[in-house]
């Protein structure tokens, strides 16, 4: 309250050093709250950015699982030059298939002599070697002994399994290659493996036209799938529960969901379906022996894009065939698909928008029958079995191809690197 | 009652059979109820209850042991509603049922049997057309009449001649119905032109009553046995079948 004049000065003097004390304090007060809110903001900060990683992180995973995915990479590959593809000779017949270690650090690969080679992809020299096994007699160190048709290795790296067309399934420690279990239970040769990414459950198919489920860690039979009426020539799975399979003659793709004990089934080639890849949780790429080449969605019966004659023809004039296609693989959420045959290159190709067209990117050449190929997780470089003779028979032999695993350089336009899964 | 949902074979009783295969045969095995096999499993050693695991998988190993029949083994993928956008998506099967080992390689298409009597295909009976498309069934008629007759001059009795006696009348009989049916035809056929052109004259068309179309018919017959001269005969005989129906209208003698 203003109070009367001759008290005025002093009440005056009195009242501005008040207010100036509690202008002080007043004004330390709020200096000590913009400092608190200042912290405060930047621990809010600090959180935000916390959660926006993660945030993004699960994201990706969730695009991931639901498969869309998608980094497009096959437009920055460019052919790489034949000189720099490195050929690795040591297996004494035709591969017939390879596996890559999770950390690209080694390859494994088997042949018709049914032996495993163990190689380190930067020295290229053989790291272990599992030797053939002789048939009947026991007693032995473990080995195949009859031609080795599949193989997988479980997305951590522990695990090694290969297949043969004697119905076992044998299961090796991949850092050693030490035996570890023998798997019986197929009643014809085994010819697709595929583990479950981020577990030890190993999906087998075979000739007897079921699929296995087995739990690699219990050394476990879990159970059986049916469903295919001719042999089963591929499989393939990736982190869901379900795998997908190639039905050879049979015609049919299959999906099977494992929990719910069910199968989908897509039609589209016609020739023998023999290889099949997943791209991502939801699309598959597949090849048969009338060379076509078809990408697969999860929600239609019928191919989304196929592709006649991948290979072209061959033979003479008037006669022509088209050339099977032996092999196909796939770099994993991207849209980078390559295919074999023995048509002396190796093709890689564009998966269009939506997985509707496939286009043509470039050619490797390569002589001999592809019989296997695999792409690093990291996208950089592909790795094809060949042979003189097809994996599966000997309809013909190339006698100017070299048994080896060769591996091919992907070099890329420089462009932000797509990350590996 | 639990539903025996692992068709398990009970290792206890064949305990050889344990590498044949790492599925169960359940083709040569009985069904098991589930509750005599947990009796079963109670009893068995522990290398017993492992090599039952491998044989029969994990999952139902699992199931089996824990006894309730949460997963129905009825929990199949339901039948989807039918709506359009279904018809593009992949087929969803169970996986569980085991696909037979013969399978259809082609299509086998089922012969169908067709009587030409009662297809609809072969339209309406049509006297002239008829008569017209099968002309030819008439020389075909005539050569077996000529081999029937040469067979009898070979067989002159005997079983075989009677047959073949009875086999030429029925041929001949069937030539007169023939015939007879022929004339009819042409008979309503000219009386049809008469009446055409009696319309076209302008006068109304007349046709016949059935009494005038009998009296019509019994004329054309005089004519006909009079000039094969079997008319005598024909008179007699139904004179005398007259005779014998006329007979029955006479009031009965009561004596």
């Amino acid at each position: 309250a203003h109070s009367l004049a001759p008290r005025r000065t002093e009440e005056e003097e009195e009242e501005e050093l008040e207010e100036t004390a509690q202008e002080k304090k007043l004004r330390l007060a709020k200096l000590y709250l913009e400092q608190l809110r200042q912290q405060e903001e930047e621990k809010a900060e600090a959180r935000a950015f916390e959660e926006d990683q993660v945030a993004g992180r699960l994201k990706e995973d969730v695009l991931e699982q639901r498969g869309r995915l998608q980094k497009s990479v096959a437009k920055e590959i460019q052919a790489p030059a034949p000189a720099d593809i490195r050929v690795l000779r040591g297996h004494q017949l035709s591969i017939t298939c390879l596996v890559i270690t999770p950390d690209d650090s080694a390859i494994f690969s088997a042949a018709k002599d049914c032996t495993i080679i163990k190689w380190s992809v930067e020295s290229g020299r053989k790291l272990h070697v599992i030797p053939r096994a002789k048939k009947g007699t026991e007693g032995q160190p473990p080995g195949h002994s009859s031609h080795i048709l599949c193989m997988a290795i479980s997305s951590d790296g522990k695990y090694l399994a290969s297949g043969d067309r004697s119905k076992l399934i044998l299961i090796w420690e991949a850092q050693s290659c030490r035996h570890l279990y023998t798997f019986t239970g197929h009643r014809d040769a085994v010819s697709g493996l595929a583990f479950r990414r981020g577990t030890h459950q190993l999906y087998s198919t075979s000739h007897d036209r079921s699929v296995k489920v087995w739990n690699v860690a219990e050394n476990s039979y879990v159970e059986t799938l049916f469903g295919h009426q001719d042999a089963v020539a591929a499989l393939d799975a990736l982190s869901r529960e379900c795998c997908v399979t190639a039905g050879g003659r049979d015609g049919t793709v299959r999906v099977w969901k494992i929990p719910e004990e069910s199968q989908l089934v897509f039609y589209g080639h016609q020739g023998s379906i023999d290889c099949i890849h997943l791209i991502n949780e939801e699309h598959m790429v597949s090849g048969a022996d009338d060379g076509s080449v078809a990408l697969w969605g999860l929600s239609k019966k019928r191919p989304l894009a196929l592709q006649r004659e991948a290979h072209g023809l061959r033979g003479e004039p008037g006669l022509e065939q088209p050339f099977w296609v032996s092999s196909v693989a796939a770099l994993l959420n991207t849209d980078l698909v390559a295919t074999g045959s023995h048509s002396s290159c190796v093709r890689l190709w564009q998966c269009g928008e939506g997985f509707r067209r496939l286009d043509h990117l470039c050619d490797i050449p390569l002589v001999g029958f592809i019989n296997s190929l695999k792409f690093s997780s990291a996208g950089d470089f592909l790795v094809a079995g060949v042979g003189q003779e097809h994996r599966l028979g000997r309809w013909w032999r190339i006698k100017e191809a070299r048994n080896s695993v060769c591996i091919i350089p992907l070099p890329r336009a420089p462009e932000p690197a797509a990350a590996g899964s | 009652m639990p539903r025996a949902v692992p068709r398990a074979r009970a290792v206890a009783r064949c305990p050889r059979q344990a590498q044949d295969s790492g599925e169960s045969d359940d083709t040569l095995e009985p069904r098991v109820v589930a509750s005599d096999l947990r009796r079963d499993t109670s009893n068995m050693s522990f290398e017993e209850l492992l090599e039952l695991q491998s044989h029969v998988g994990t999952k139902t190993y699992k199931q089996l042991v824990a006894g309730n029949s949460s997963k129905k083994p009825n929990s199949r993928p339901s039948v989807q509603s039918a709506c359009v956008s279904d018809k593009h998506r992949p087929l969803e099967m169970s996986a569980k049922v085991r696909v037979p080992f013969l399978r259809q390689v082609v299509p086998i298409s089922k012969k169908v049997a067709r009587d030409p009597r009662f297809d609809d295909l072969s339209g309406e009976y049509n006297p002239e057309v008829f008569d017209k498309t099968y002309q030819f069934l008439n020389d075909i008629r005539a050569k077996e009449k000529e081999l029937v007759k040469k067979q009898l001059k070979k067989h002159h009795s005997g079983e075989k001649h009677e047959k073949l006696q009875q086999l030429l009348q029925r041929m001949e009989q069937q030539e007169k119905a023939e015939q007879e049916r022929k004339r009819q035809q042409e008979l309503r056929l000219t009386l049809k032109q008469e009446r055409r052109a009696q319309a076209q004259q302008g006068h109304r068309p007349y046709f016949l009553k059935k009494s005038e179309q009998r009296q019509l018919t019994l004329a054309e017959k005089f004519k006909e046995l009079k000039r094969s001269k079997k008319l005598e005969s024909f008179l007699s005989r139904k004179r005398r079948r007259n005779a014998g129906k006329d007979r029955r209208h006479l009031p009965l003698s009561k004596e």
